[in-house]
């Protein structure tokens, strides 16, 4: 019972989390060439710019590469007619398992950048708490919140 | 009860009163902007519009009592009401899970109680699906009566079975002594709110005052007496503490459970009396506290995780089903209460080699924070090192008391982060369940789990931190729903 969960979320999850790395990258640059416009017409000093320059190097190491690689591979899930199972982190690694019978609602949702790169949300709530499945293949995620909310039948008294 | 009831009149009067508390910062504003009052020269405009303002809170109160009704149809209770906008509201009684009444000051001398109704699906965070602000005492029972009859017929005719159930056969299960009520003001938080509340109120006050002459002013006061601020600080604290004794030993008094039916009835209060309905099978648990006074008094508090409708925030309004009792007496009691819950159970504990985990997670902050400390403030920064060992001590006490069992049927968490927890949960209630693992604790095979109950709105989470990776899969495994069909029988 105790192997890893089968699926895996959309590759394509891989090109968006690199965006978004690269949009926070692109924020940081943005600040610092604001920096550099101080240094310039001021006179701040010069280090503040080494230090941009090297937060800039850091979040494009981090956030546009080795972060989305190790979310992605983390990433796992699986649904079957009595449980969901995820799997996710890159320093903390958390396992959660959800019975089907708790499951109260399923909600997929989609912003632009999802919508471009055709992938989606899903969003399992039980009557306490949420679980996300992020970045799903559009098609996929509709597929899995049908069988879903056709799996759960919530046993009322409990909640 | 058929034909539309009002309020009774005082609650125009609550109706003002608690206008008057909402808007008290505006008034406040302008009794200020009018500062000379008391000199003679009274500006007309600020006093007109304060006593305008005045008069609009106390006529809204009254428009409001006379314009809300409520009465009892066709198996709900229907509620009308609004000043401008008629409001109207049935709630159907098969979705009441509680009536919970309380009454205050204005309720006493009449024999009243506000009674507010606990839906299932509030939608609000914070507040009642509806509230009778107040009614006479009998009307409440009689409202109470019929609810609990109509709810009562709705499920023997759902069960098929003709049998009259008895209604109210109200036993007490448990009564809570004064001395524990006393022993619990005293050892209680409650020092440290109202302590809190000086404080914030102190720190308001520095932003008002001219901050650069006193400083100076300080400085010399300062020279004079050490003495003095720190005699006026233990001053204000004792009276804080005391005000926060009287307070808990008010709120607490007569503090009483019933067993009513299918329901826990809940009732305490001296100067406000509040009682509390909580249908067994709204309960998704318990929870157990020590905290660090407490617990080598042998004392504990048992506190119901219950999916009531609304979240009722604020210590006062948690649903403690034993504020303060004897730790093993809690099991006989509680027996009485609810009998399917095991209290007394063998302890499983975390391995020996997370020891140093526990200790590293509650002193690692402490240990950074001296070295600048020491540096910086010398001497005094040393003293930062006693605190140090203080969370190291208490790092040690969170490993002693970390723990869980399993049972057929039962979860059993026990943790400290500064206070000792131990949940009591049942498998059908939890909600979901987690193991986490950094990728250091890959390499000693150690996990902690974490389980969400329901509560309230939100959730209620238990946790137990650095078990062995067979332990906690053993409770994952417990947990995974495993044959086809669920017996839903036992649900």
């Amino acid at each position: 019972m105790w192997r890893e969960p089968a699926q895996r979320i959309s590759e394509r999850a891989l090109s968006l989390w690199r965006v978004y790395g690269a949009i926070q990258a692109g924020v940081t640059l943005l600040v610092s060439i604001a920096v550099g416009a101080a240094v310039f017409f001021w006179g701040w000093p010069e280090w503040l710019l080494a230090i941009a320059a090297g937060i800039i190097l850091l979040e494009l190491i981090l956030s546009v590469w080795l972060i989305p690689e190790l979310r992605w591979k983390r990433w796992r899930y699986e649904v079957t007619e009595q449980d969901i199972e995820l799997q996710h982190g890159i320093f903390i690694i958390q396992r959660t398992l959800v019975p089907m019978v708790r499951v109260q609602h399923v909600d997929t949702e989609q912003g632009p950048l999802l919508r471009k790169y055709r992938l989606s949300t899903i969003s399992i709530s039980t009557a306490a708490t949420v679980h996300k499945i992020p970045a799903l293949d559009e098609q996929e995620a509709e597929e899995l919140r049908r069988s879903i909310s056709s799996l759960a039948r919530v046993a009322e008294d409990d909640v | 009860m058929y034909e539309p009831k009002r309020l009774h009149p005082v609650s125009a009067v609550i109706n003002f009163v608690k206008g008057l508390k909402d808007s008290a910062l505006p008034i406040i504003a302008l009794i200020f902007l009018n500062g000379n009052i008391f000199s003679g020269e009274v500006e007309w405009m600020p006093l007109l519009i304060t006593v305008g303002f005045l008069l609009l809170v106390l006529g809204g109160g009254v428009i409001r009592w006379l314009r809300f009704t409520y009465r009892v149809e066709q198996g709900e209770l229907r509620i009308e009401h609004g000043l401008i906008l008629r409001k109207k509201r049935y709630i159907p009684f098969h979705r009441i899970q509680s009536l919970d009444f309380s009454e205050g000051i204005f309720h006493r001398p009449f024999n009243l109680v506000k009674v507010s109704i606990e839906t299932a699906g509030s939608s609000d965070l914070q507040k009642a699906e509806a509230e009778l602000t107040a009614i006479k005492r009998e009307d409440a029972d009689e409202l109470e009566t019929i609810i609990s009859r109509e709810k009562n017929k709705r499920t023997i005719e759902e069960d098929g079975i003709e049998e009259d159930r008895v209604i109210s056969s109200r036993e007490k299960v448990y009564e809570m002594k004064m001395k524990d009520i006393v022993v619990m003001a005293i050892t209680s938080g409650g020092a440290g709110v109202v302590l809190s509340g000086v404080g914030v109120f102190a720190s308001q006050l520095t932003e008002v005052l001219p901050l650069g002459t006193i400083y100076s002013e300080f400085l010399a006061w300062l020279r004079i007496g050490v003495l003095v601020v720190a005699f006026a600080a233990f001053v204000i604290l004792l009276i804080a503490y005391g005000i926060s004794i009287l307070l808990t030993i008010f709120r607490y008094a007569n503090f009483s459970v019933f067993l009513d039916a299918d329901d826990l009835v809940i009732t305490r209060g001296w100067l406000e009396k509040k009682q509390m309905t909580i249908p067994l099978n709204r309960i998704q648990g318990l929870r157990i506290d020590e905290n660090l006074i407490r617990q080598p008094l042998g004392y504990a508090s048992v506190t119901l995780v219950s999916a009531g409708g609304a979240v009722q925030q604020g210590a006062e309004h948690q649903l403690r089903l034993l504020p303060l009792i004897k730790k093993k007496e809690i099991e006989q009691v509680l027996h009485q209460m609810i009998s399917d819950y095991e209290l007394d159970v063998e302890w499983n504990r975390p391995p020996s080699r997370s020891k140093r985990r526990y200790i590293l997670r509650h002193s690692w902050f402490a240990w950074l924070a001296v070295i600048p400390l020491s540096i910086f403030l010398f001497p005094y920064g040393l003293l930062a090192i006693l605190a140090a060992l203080a969370f190291t001590g208490i790092g040690f006490l969170a490993y002693k008391d970390a723990g869980w069992n399993l049972s057929d049927q039962q979860l059993t968490l026990k943790s400290r982060f500064i206070n000792k927890q131990t949940f009591v949960m049942k498998r059908k209630r939890i909600q979901s369940a987690a193991v986490t693992q950094t990728i250091l604790q890959k390499r000693v095979d150690l996990e902690s789990i974490r389980v969400t109950l329901k509560s309230g709105v939100g959730g209620a989470v238990a946790r137990c931190l650095y078990l062995d990776k067979q332990d906690t899969r053993q409770m994952m495994d417990w947990y995974r729903p495993n044959d086809k069909v669920e017996k839903r029988s036992d649900l």
